[in-house]
């Protein structure tokens, strides 16, 4: 777009993994762990507040400023409670399933691009904690192996909620991988590399979120099914489930699940950003200066689209009725699949006659249309007029009067008929 | 953006045509199955079905017609050469015949000889209820189309990953077919989960075959292999792992001898058409792809093989024909009976020399006609319970009804290989194949074998026309012209090939070559 | 571990490249993993618990793509974990917890011997195969990975998928679809009454003998809380709930009651 972003050299693939010093590649590691841990306590700050606002409410304020530290508070009520395993518990699979589910959790951000190349120490290194030219497919494999967590856990619990949590997460995460690997295809076929690092260099004219917008939104609501969130959460739904695949679950091993479904939510976020927005690139008035896209202040950006996701997350789970379980699979499979399908060969057609700027001026309405047609209320029986009430025989099911008066008389006769 | 233009490879289409109209109608019968109404399903499907299968003849005799010179095409992976055309040839004129069972729905009061809706329990209310209404599980016409193109594209296939896939679409469609019969639901699902357990570990044993191959010749290409087999100094551990890794699968395929366990079990519980259908049209492709296999590729170490195929062969025939006289079930000494003629085909293979390749192309032709008109006989009988397949029932079958008798005591015969029925014939190409190239013992093995075979043969004869018949015996049931037309096709061919067996000889011996 | 593993493998590439010799990482990872892959391989097959088997399986298939990034196919690896952990053995899973193995497993043999017969088989069968694998040398004139992965694995693969191995690409085709229908026909239902809606569902109760839930199984109960009255602490029976009038019309009564009709109705 501009002379200085074009004239930064972006080397590829990325070559200089692996040759780096011990110490840089500690301090990555640590930079992300840490990330993480700090972006999910903030999450959970941010979300009760938010949704407190949504709500008329204050949300938590006490625990430090604007209550902010109300997440680590929680985190270390959490790990002094006491730690009960059910004794129908399987005890191996009960207590591995914690940890399957948070270590991939983490792992997968390993490859998400936070900047470009800077100097640390005076060791010029990309702002990545490591990068591999299948990158995108490691997230996605990570995401797979986290499904693990949730279904042993459901299962080696023991019990019935818990199980019933797992069946539907592992049947509703296989479902929603699917339009969302589908919908990533689209991106992959316009950067030509399923390296996150070359994805974000692929968009330095034109974000993908423009180039293919029907990727972008599948992708966004298919994410949300992977997650486990609201509106989405059928696999813990309360009122249905108890506590779906962690009822059982308590002290530090809840904590864990709890810390692993806020990381996934962070990471299809950050890959979000990373695939469709641009990833750490400045937004576009900016990105017409060549400080904005150099050096340690697009981490800036980076940070702010990941944000800005995690709102939407929460303002969905304020905001939206969970869905009922066939209604989700039918949107998730004779919605989102063929849809991701037919736009991947729409996509697929226009890249091999080259001829892109269709897609964009169709791709929008499109998106648009689709979005509509993914949340308009299904079934329009609801809207018929209640048949009227008819009148002479009256109903055979005793409905109770609430009147105080005449109810002794009646009462009597009523319970002698039954 | 792009890194690398990877130009797409330029792929000779034409003498594709034979297997793309048989996929291409598999893909409107699944097209069918999702928009036609379910009552009118089965005669969409059967048009669709039968177009493909005469397209893909059509096909087959233009590609012969404009391709004299055998060649490769979609980079070297697809082998279009006189054996390929004749077998794809037999196998949609078997496919034809084989349609036209699956189609039939007079016989049975309740309509056809597949049930009405898999899924269903057996035994519970819903199938009670199910069976009494005429729907059928219309999906077996797109799953039989698929298991042909298959069979199409396994003999012609010229690298062992191409024949891999080509195994695989032609098994799995035929391990659900299995488990569909209408009547006796229970042994129809216990035979597909027995064909479905067997055939994934057999397919297992040729996947691992593949992997010693090319660990050999760094190349999964026959003709590679060919020339990996030719240079000395090569390691030849893995090219003998390798050969005997994938016969298991080819042979487990063909129902030959330590691997024939599946074939009784499978073959009676299936419906009958679809045991038409295994019992026809794998067998010739299997063979197809086994002759392939051991001509193009293993030519020059035949003395290292030849010994084990000799024991494989001398097992399937005496195994066949020495069980067979054992049963007491009409399918089941059919499938034994196949058992024994996949041993004398193998004599062909061991031939490797242009007769036995000629011969066992002839063989596969009239035998998988011969077998196939046998199976569409056994639908016709019937009692209340469905087909009759009991020996005992079919007591004075031939007083009932001389005509049908007649025809499958033809068939036996032609099995037993009783001159001027298709099976001498046959029989004399193998086996003067095999004395031509020295396998002597082989063949008086394999006279002995027919002359087993032959008592069993005949006793079924006998107790169809020499016994007094049942009282409450089977019923022949009255087909449609579906039927007919099926068993007249197995009938006509059974004969003209007894008879005039001249030209299509000509035909075979023209069409033995294959291309490396 | 994964990722460590994966990035040294992509890092150690121009090592393997060079020399044909195994890389010290490689030979690390390998000597870690390989003992893991088939010590979890063994205990599957010995396994008594159909969902333990199932994760050790899991655990056998992940080493075996740790083992494949090891060797420089991180397009490979990455599918590995996709396919077969990701989705394939959590339909297994799936499958093993919905119907509950372990409840009742036979261990009766319906054919004797044929455990003794099997394990002599395939020991037979190992022996032969490590004898033969051991003796074997490989000579041939390998490539490298160097020269397959000269424009990047992803690329490589693709080449060979898109070139050489084209028509079998295609032809899988058919093998999909085949395996969707199948999966049709084993379990798709067709709908031969039509679906009975909640309405309908709520209507046909309600004209029916009995609107309230049944008791649950094990409840000696001959009439439901609705109708019947509680009992108090002290074992006498509650004062009725406001009860019912049959037949006459409740419409007036309803408007001025503060709790509704979902005070009373709740327990239907």
């Amino acid at each position: 777009m501009t002379q200085a972003v074009l004239a930064e050299p972006a080397p590829l693939p990325l070559p200089d993994f692996g040759s780096e010093p011990w110490w840089l590649i500690i301090i990555k590691v640590l930079f992300v762990f840490v990330f993480l841990l700090v972006l999910t306590l903030l999450t959970i700050w941010g979300e009760r507040r938010v949704v407190a606002r949504m709500q008329q409410r204050l949300g938590p304020n006490r625990t430090g400023p604007f209550g902010v530290l109300q997440g680590l508070a929680d985190g270390l009520k959490l790990a002094f409670k006491e730690d009960i395993i059910p004794a129908m518990a399987d005890r191996p699979v009960y207590l591995l399933a914690p940890i399957v589910s948070t270590i991939p959790a983490f792992l997968a951000f390993s490859v998400i691009p936070f900047g470009p190349t800077v100097s640390i120490f005076g060791h010029r290194t990309a702002l990545q904690l490591t990068d591999l030219p299948v990158g995108v497919l490691f997230i996605l494999a990570m995401s797979s192996l986290g499904v693990y967590g949730i279904v042993l856990a459901g299962w080696a619990s023991g019990s019935t909620y818990p199980l019933l949590g797992s069946l539907r997460s592992a049947a509703q995460m296989i479902s929603y991988e699917v339009s969302m690997g589908l919908a990533l295809v689209a991106v992959f076929l316009y950067a030509g590399s399923l390296s996150t690092s070359q994805i974000v260099d692929a968009q330095r004219s034109r974000w993908f979120i423009i180039a293919v917008p029907i990727s972008f939104v599948i992708y966004g609501i298919s994410c949300v099914g992977e997650t486990n969130r609201a509106p989405f959460d059928l696999p813990e739904a309360e009122s249905e489930l108890v506590g779906g695949f962690h009822t059982e679950y308590s002290s530090l091993k809840f904590a864990m699940f709890f810390l692993a479904e806020y990381i996934n939510m962070i990471t299809v976020s950050a890959v979000a950003t990373t695939l469709f927005l641009g990833g750490w690139r400045a937004p576009w008035p900016l990105s017409l200066f060549s400080w904005a896209n150099a050096g340690w202040l697009p981490m800036l950006w980076f940070v702010a689209k990941l944000c800005i996701f995690l709102f939407i997350f929460i303002w969905l789970r304020g905001t939206m009725p969970r869905l009922r379980y066939d209604q989700f699979m039918h949107l998730g499979w004779k919605v989102l699949v063929p849809g991701a399908l037919v736009w991947l060969l729409l996509v697929a057609t226009a890249r091999a006659l080259s001829f892109r700027d269709f897609l964009l001026y169709a791709g929008v309405p499109a998106a648009v249309v689709l979005l509509a047609w993914a949340f308009w209320p299904t079934g329009g029986r609801q809207d018929r007029p209640p048949p009227p009430v008819e009148r002479g025989t009256p109903p055979r099911y005793p409905v109770p009067q609430l009147d105080a008066e005449p109810l002794r008389r009646s009462a009597g006769k009523e319970v002698t008929r039954a | 953006m792009t890194p690398t233009d990877i130009p797409a490879p330029s792929i000779a289409y034409g003498p594709l045509w034979p297997m793309i109209a048989v996929f291409l109608a598999a893909a409107i019968g699944v097209l069918v199955e999702a928009f036609v109404p379910a009552r009118r399903r089965r005669p969409v499907h059967l048009v669709v079905a039968l177009a493909g299968l005469t397209g893909g003849l059509v096909a087959v005799a233009l590609v012969a017609r404009n391709h004299h010179h055998p060649t490769l095409i979609a980079e070297r992976a697809v082998a279009v050469d006189g054996p390929t055309l004749f077998i794809q040839g037999t196998l949609l004129l078997l496919g034809i015949a084989a349609v036209l069972l699956l189609g039939e729905r007079s016989l049975d009061s309740t309509g056809g000889t597949f049930v009405a809706a898999a899924a269903v329990v057996p035994g519970s209310r819903g199938e009670r209820q199910l069976t009494a209404s005429s729907t059928m599980q219309t999906e077996v016409f797109p799953l039989a189309m698929f298991a042909l193109g298959g069979m199409l594209l396994f003999p012609a296939s010229n690298n062992l990953l191409l024949m891999f896939v080509a195994l695989e679409i032609l098994s799995l469609p035929l391990y659900l077919l299995a488990g569909l019969a209408r009547r006796r639901r229970l042994l129809s699902q216990e035979a597909a989960v027995k064909y479905f357990l067997l055939g994934a570990f057999s397919s297992a044993f040729f996947l691992y075959g593949i992997a010693m191959l090319y660990g050999y010749a760094g190349s999964v290409d026959l003709g590679a292999i060919f020339t990996a087999t030719g240079t000395v100094g090569s390691n030849d551990t893995l090219l003998y792992l390798g050969i005997a890794l994938l016969s298991v699968g080819l042979l487990f395929k063909i129902g030959a001898a330590p691997f024939q366990n599946w074939t009784p079990d499978v073959y009676q519980g299936s419906p009958t058409p679809v045991t038409a259908l295994m019992a026809s049209g794998t067998k010739v492709a299997a063979f197809g792809a086994l002759l392939r296999v051991f001509y193009v590729a293993f030519g020059p170490v035949r003395w290292d093989w030849r010994p084990l195929m000799w024991g494989v062969a001398i097992l399937t025939m005496g195994v066949g024909a020495v069980l067979a006289i054992t049963q007491t079930d009409v399918k089941r000494m059919l499938a034994y009976s196949s058992i024994a003629h996949a041993g004398f085909i193998l004599t062909g293979v061991v031939a490797l020399n242009r007769s036995g390749l000629s011969g066992s192309l002839f063989y596969l032709l009239a035998y998988g006609f011969s077998t196939l008109g046998a199976f569409a006989i056994v639908t016709l009988v019937r009692d209340a319970d469905g087909e009759a397949t009991h020996l005992s029932q079919w007591r004075g079958l031939g007083r009932r009804s001389p005509a049908l008798a007649g025809i499958f005591a033809l068939f036996l015969l032609a099995f037993a290989g009783i001159p001027l029925t298709s099976g001498f014939t046959s029989k004399f190409a193998v086996f003067s194949a095999a004395i031509s190239s020295g396998a002597t013992g082989l063949v008086v093995v394999g006279l002995i074998a027919s002359a087993v075979a032959a008592f069993f043969y005949v006793r079924v004869i006998v107790l169809m026309f020499f016994e007094a018949p049942a009282p409450d015996g089977p019923t022949i049931a009255v087909p449609s012209v579906l039927t007919y037309g099926a068993i007249a096709l197995a009938f006509a061919v059974t004969v003209v090939l007894g008879v005039i067996p001249g030209p299509l000889f000509t035909l075979a011996d023209k069409a033995a070559l294959f291309v490396r | 571990m994964s990722t460590v593993t994966t990035a040294t493998a992509t890092a150690t590439a121009t090592v393997l490249a060079a020399s044909p010799q195994t890389s010290v990482s490689e030979a690390v990872v390998f000597w870690i993993v390989a003992p893991v892959a088939i010590a979890a391989a063994l205990a599957m097959v010995f396994s008594r618990h159909a969902v333990h088997a199932a994760l050790l399986l899991v655990v056998d298939f992940f080493c075996l793509a740790v083992l494949y990034a090891a060797q420089d196919a991180p397009f490979l690896a990455a599918v590995q974990v996709i396919v077969y952990t990701g989705a394939i053995m959590i339909l297994f899973l799936f499958v093993l917890m919905l119907v509950g193995v372990d409840s009742s497993d036979s261990l009766v043999e319906t054919l004797r011997g044929q455990r003794v017969a099997a394990a002599a088989l395939a020991l037979g069968f190992v022996v032969l195969l490590i004898g033969a694998i051991g003796s074997a040398t490989l000579q041939m004139p390998s490539q490298g990975l160097a020269a397959a992965n000269a424009e990047g694995n992803v690329i490589g693969i693709a080449r060979l998928l898109f070139t050489r191995y084209v028509f079998a690409f295609e032809a899988t085709s058919a093998l999909l679809i085949t395996a969707a229908l199948g999966a049709m026909v084993l379990a798709h239902k067709e709908q031969v009454v039509p679906r009975v809606s909640q309405r309908e569902m709520s209507r046909r109760r309600f004209a029916g003998a009995h609107p309230t839930p049944y008791p649950s199984p094990g409840v000696f109960a001959r009439h439901d809380a609705v109708d019947t009255p509680a009992l108090l602490p002290d074992g006498t029976a509650a004062e009725p709930r406001p009860p019912v009038l049959e037949g006459s019309s409740n419409q007036a009564g309803r408007a001025g009651d503060p709790a509704g009709p979902g005070a009373t109705g709740s327990g239907s």
